[in-house]
């Protein structure tokens, strides 16, 4: 017994021995050899990232209106662990917000960064739902609500095709990012110049550390983390003149059209439009499927900005082209006189001038001031196809203007080649060359083309590339940084040719029998151009362009009226409006307000 | 020596002042573990197991003083009194979901504990008579029935962790009794095929290896083939076992098992628990500076995951003292089980000293990730009543043999 006590004693030692030490190195290997990865673990435990937004910088108006402000709201937040334990809790939050249990718990799953980092599960709750919180904040936990805040418009100035909207990053673009500026959930511009100046106004987020506990309840912040501030996003000072904005959304209210007005020294937007347009408040609250179809299924397209997007074939307005191209290559004479019958033949099929009766003797100035179409029709088949698309490609037409907004349409100047294209090469006539050469036919531009090729008449061939942001303000340093304007030289068009074609436009808008008299203002010297766009579809479409003063202009503008009717009897009064607005701004200017 | 009473009998100091330094650390630990804040000094629990600790010094030194034939007597006393307690418990108890309390007055009393005291007695008790010959397997059938009796109740509480301590004390005692490792390989053989039943490919491993053994024992072929059959029947009988076992408890042997990943359930208390180990490094967070432990990452960190607290606030340096400790503790239980002269002692030393290594070792084990959860508490650490004064106990049966090592009962 003795020795077998002994020998089972030594056994049962080893036994322990081999024990203790698995014990041991198993806890040297944890604490030793892997502490930096528990350590590591147990401060992400206890440590939260707590994200603090940047608020996005204000847009503001040339003279320091405010256009676009933040005001604050409410949104829910959920801590994933804590809120995912019950489905009671989601249930209850769901019936809350008039959510979906599956849809809310799928949104969590996809934008979770890790359990105890909250997500946003809804942004701008109403005042029902927060009250809702609050009561029942007992049976919902890992639920609360923080203050978020979203876009408004206080100058009742609209343009929602100016200013664009704000939306939710999507995953394709969280994809595409290659720096770590954005988190799912997060806001980003999708349109307008919420987009093309987001990296202005975004700002840099700030992250603030906090210890908390299990549940991912704050304890306390963590004074050895320090974290940063959020700095706000810049100011961006647009060159819009909200008074001549807001003037032109009330006078356009009814119609559909556009308008475009710069300001020919520097290629600066006084303002833009599109109607019919919308509220862009309306994409700063939750977005109903209701509202969403009422914007996509509306004739008038309110999403579709007809300024930058839509085309048109322009009409009279673009006389102008084939005049100066007709000048240029001296198969122009400006002493030459065309009788117009209010008509003209070419083969056997008959082209009509707009007059029935007929002009009667027209040189090229007074073709212009009656925007007569014989002339126009004769003197394209002297021109030719060739000369008329090299010209119109000069004046920056069948491209970009490259303004400073997205999704642009480049507008369409047909050549040979692609009538070719289309009609094969024996499949067409001299004929199409008749409607290009009065503004109509395949061709089809942009008003904010116009507005451009306005100005490169006015300032005789210095156009600048249009601008819709001319100063971007750090809000926190107050440094105000100037953009540079982008000069678009026109090379091949003479002064002389300039003079003549402002010397006709003056003549539409002052001289008696011109189109473009409704656009006169008394002393500001207005040169313009009338455009009746006929459309197969409908009434014709109302252009004007014009500029003033006739030298050393100081506003160019376009206006387009969809089946408005005639140029001269729709378009031309609203420019009038427009003219006599800022001429009489500029007797007393405005101040900015603080 | 220190302590030398009038007899001429020593106080094994070494044990003594080791007991009441591991109920020192786990005084601290309670505290920290249950510690709210400065301005909220509500320590009830740390209170409470201080009066126990103090009951239980009590306790152990009136065991010491008591002479072991007074529980050699009343051995089976002691043990039918406890399985009455079980049976009792299984009526009145009480428990989250479980019938492991019995309330009385303002205390709760956790029967299992009471049990594995008087079981110990008991079968030290039958195992130290002269005459046992555990060759006979009528005799080493009794002996089980003193352990599965009680394991059998205690699975009913249910409380899989406490019942498992009776048949881990059971087997080495009867190894120590004389049962031959040949057959103390056989009883074992079934658990191996048991754990080994839920893949076909491990289990015919399992039981080619027992064929070998068995066939190298050289014990004929009725003892061969018996025993074949009965480990094949187990391989049979388990999965439809499994079926009945409570969900949670199949939860925590899947999860053991790592063919349950749920970073909420069990997994999440060992992923947390090796969280705050590990997070303590070297020299540990410091006393109440463990974030695991107060930002309450870790469940049940008063009890069974005490020692998670040591990790994290004293580090590697804390846990290696406990862990020594505790294998001195151990040690000496070894040592007197092998010098005493009483059989009875030795007995009572050895089964004591095996249940520590068992509950030790499964409890660290699983704070550290390399045992199941089971719910065990870590002697002399966790917080609880009943675990204390019982282990307290048992040192106390130590001490008393210890102190009469010369005599033969």
């Amino acid at each position: 017994m003795r020795r077998d006590v002994q020998n089972l004693s030594r056994f049962y030692l080893v036994v322990v021995v081999l024990l203790f030490l698995a014990m041991l190195s198993r806890l040297a290997y944890l604490q030793l050899f892997s502490w930096n990865k528990y350590f590591a673990e147990s401060e992400r435990n206890r440590v939260r990232d707590v994200i603090l937004d940047s608020p996005r910088g204000l847009v503001l108006d040339r003279h320091g209106e405010v256009l676009v402000d933040n005001s604050p709201m409410y949104s829910v937040s959920v801590v994933p662990y804590e809120f995912l334990k019950s489905d009671t809790t989601v249930t209850l939050l769901a019936s809350i917000l008039n959510g979906v249990p599956a849809d809310m718990k799928q949104k969590i799953k996809r934008e979770k960064i890790s359990n105890f980092t909250p997500v946003r599960l809804k942004r701008q709750i109403g005042f029902r739902a927060l009250s809702g919180l609050e009561e029942l904040r007992r049976e919902l936990p890992g639920v609360f609500y923080n203050v978020d805040s979203r876009r408004i418009y206080p100058s009742g100035v609209k343009a929602p095709h100016l200013f664009g909207y704000m939306g939710e990053i999507t995953q394709q673009e969280l994809a595409g990012l290659t720096e770590n500026t954005y988190q799912s959930g997060d806001l980003i511009g999708k349109s307008g110049i919420e987009l093309t100046y987001e990296k202005y106004l975004r700002g840099r987020k700030g992250v603030k550390y906090v210890e908390v506990d299990v549940l991912g309840r704050e304890i306390r912040d963590l004074a050895d983390l320090p974290g940063r501030l959020p700095d706000a996003g810049k100011n961006t000072y647009m060159t819009i003149d909200a008074n001549i904005q807001r003037f032109l959304e009330k006078r356009m209210a009814d119609l559909r059209g556009a308008a475009v007005v710069l300001d020919p020294r520097n290629g600066d937007v006084l303002a833009i439009l599109s109607k019919p347009d919308y509220d862009p408040e309306i994409f700063s609250n939750p977005l109903t499927p209701e509202i969403w179809n009422s914007l996509i299924n509306n004739d008038g397209g309110p999403l579709y900005s007809r300024s930058t997007q839509s085309l048109f074939p322009p009409g009279s307005t673009y006389k102008l082209v084939l005049a100066a191209a007709g000048l240029e290559t001296g198969l122009l004479d400006i002493h030459e006189k065309i009788t117009c019958t209010g008509s003209y033949r070419l083969g056997r099929r008959p082209f009509a001038c707009w007059k029935k009766g007929g002009h009667g003797e027209v040189t090229l100035l007074t073709a212009i001031q009656g925007s007569c179409n014989v002339y126009f029709y004769k003197k394209s088949l002297d021109i030719g196809l060739a000369n008329w698309s090299k010209f119109s490609r000069l004046f920056g037409f069948g491209e970009k203007t490259g303004i400073d907004l997205p999704n642009e349409s480049p507008g369409l100047v047909p050549d040979k080649a692609y009538f070719d294209m289309k009609y094969g090469v024996r499949g067409w006539t001299r004929g199409l060359l008749l409607n290009l050469a009065v503004g109509q036919g395949d061709l089809l531009t942009t008003p904010l083309q116009m507005a451009c090729f306005t100005m490169a008449i006015g300032n005789e061939g210095t156009a600048f590339r249009p601008r819709l942001v001319s100063r971007i303000e750090d809000a926190k340093t107050g440094r105000i940084v100037s953009l540079d304007k982008k000069t678009v030289q026109i090379d091949g068009v003479s002064a002389q040719s300039y003079q003549l074609m402002k010397e006709g436009m003056h003549m539409v808008v002052n001289a008696v029998g011109g189109t473009g008299r409704a656009a006169r203002v008394d002393g500001a010297d207005v040169c313009g151009k009338t455009g009746t766009a006929q459309n197969p579809h409908g009434d014709s479409h109302a252009w004007f362009i014009g500029f003033a003063p006739k030298d050393n202009p100081e506003i160019a503008l376009c206006i387009f009226v969809e089946n408005g009717g005639g140029g001269g009897a729709v378009a031309a009064p609203i420019a009038g409006g427009v003219l006599r607005l800022y001429f009489s701004e500029k007797k007393m200017p405005v101040t900015a307000p603080k | 020596m220190l302590a030398t009473n009038s007899s001429g009998r020593q106080l094994d100091t070494g044990l003594f002042l080791i007991v009441l330094l591991l109920i020192a650390i786990g005084l601290v630990s309670i505290f920290s573990a249950t510690y709210i804040s400065e301005s909220q000094v509500t320590q009830t629990k740390f209170t409470k197991q201080l009066l126990w600790a103090v009951l239980g010094l009590f306790l152990m030194l009136a065991t010491t003083t008591t002479p072991l034939r007074f529980f050699y007597k009343r051995a089976y006393i002691f043990y039918a009194l406890s399985l009455a307690l079980l049976l009792l418990s299984l009526f009145i108890g009480s428990g989250a979901g479980t019938r492991r309390w019995i309330s009385i007055g303002p205390v709760s009393i956790q029967s299992a504990e009471i049990a594995k005291v008087c079981t110990l007695i008991a079968l030290a008790r039958y195992l130290s008579w002269d005459n046992r010959n555990l060759g006979n397997l009528k005799e080493v059938a009794l002996a089980f029935m003193l352990a599965i009796v009680p394991f059998m109740l205690i699975m009913k509480q249910p409380d899989l962790g406490s019942a498992l301590v009776f048949l881990a004390m059971a087997l080495p005692m009867m190894h120590w009794a004389g049962l031959s490792t040949v057959t103390l390989f056989v009883l074992l053989a079934p658990l191996v095929s048991l754990i080994c039943a839920f893949n076909y490919y491990s289990f015919f491993l399992a039981i080619l290896l027992i064929s070998v053994v068995l066939f190298l024992s050289r014990r004929g072929v009725i003892f061969f083939l018996s025993n074949f059959i009965i480990n094949i029947g187990v391989g049979i009988v388990t999965p439809i076992m499994w079926d009945m076992l409570k969900e949670y408890q199949q939860n925590r042997i899947l999860t053991f098992m790592g063919l349950v990943q749920d970073p909420h359930g069990l997994g999440y208390q060992v992923i947390q628990s090796k969280v705050a180990i590990g997070s303590g490094g070297f020299w540990g967070k410091g006393f109440l500076d463990g974030t695991q432990t107060h930002l309450r990452f870790l469940p049940e960190q008063h009890t069974d995951f005490i020692f998670c607290v040591i990790g994290e606030e004293f580090g590697f340096v804390g846990g290696f003292l406990v862990i020594l400790l505790f294998f001195y503790l151990i040690f000496r239980g070894f040592s007197i089980a092998s010098t005493v002269k009483s059989r009875f002692a030795s007995f009572l030393v050895f089964g004591g000293s095996i249940i520590f290594l068992f509950q030790i070792f499964v409890n660290i084990g699983m704070t550290i990730g390399i045992m199941p959860v089971t719910g065990l508490p870590l002697p002399f650490l966790s917080y609880g009543g009943s675990s204390l004064l019982s282990n307290m106990i048992i040192i106390g049966l130590f001490l008393s043999a210890h102190r009469r090592r010369f005599a033969y009962l």
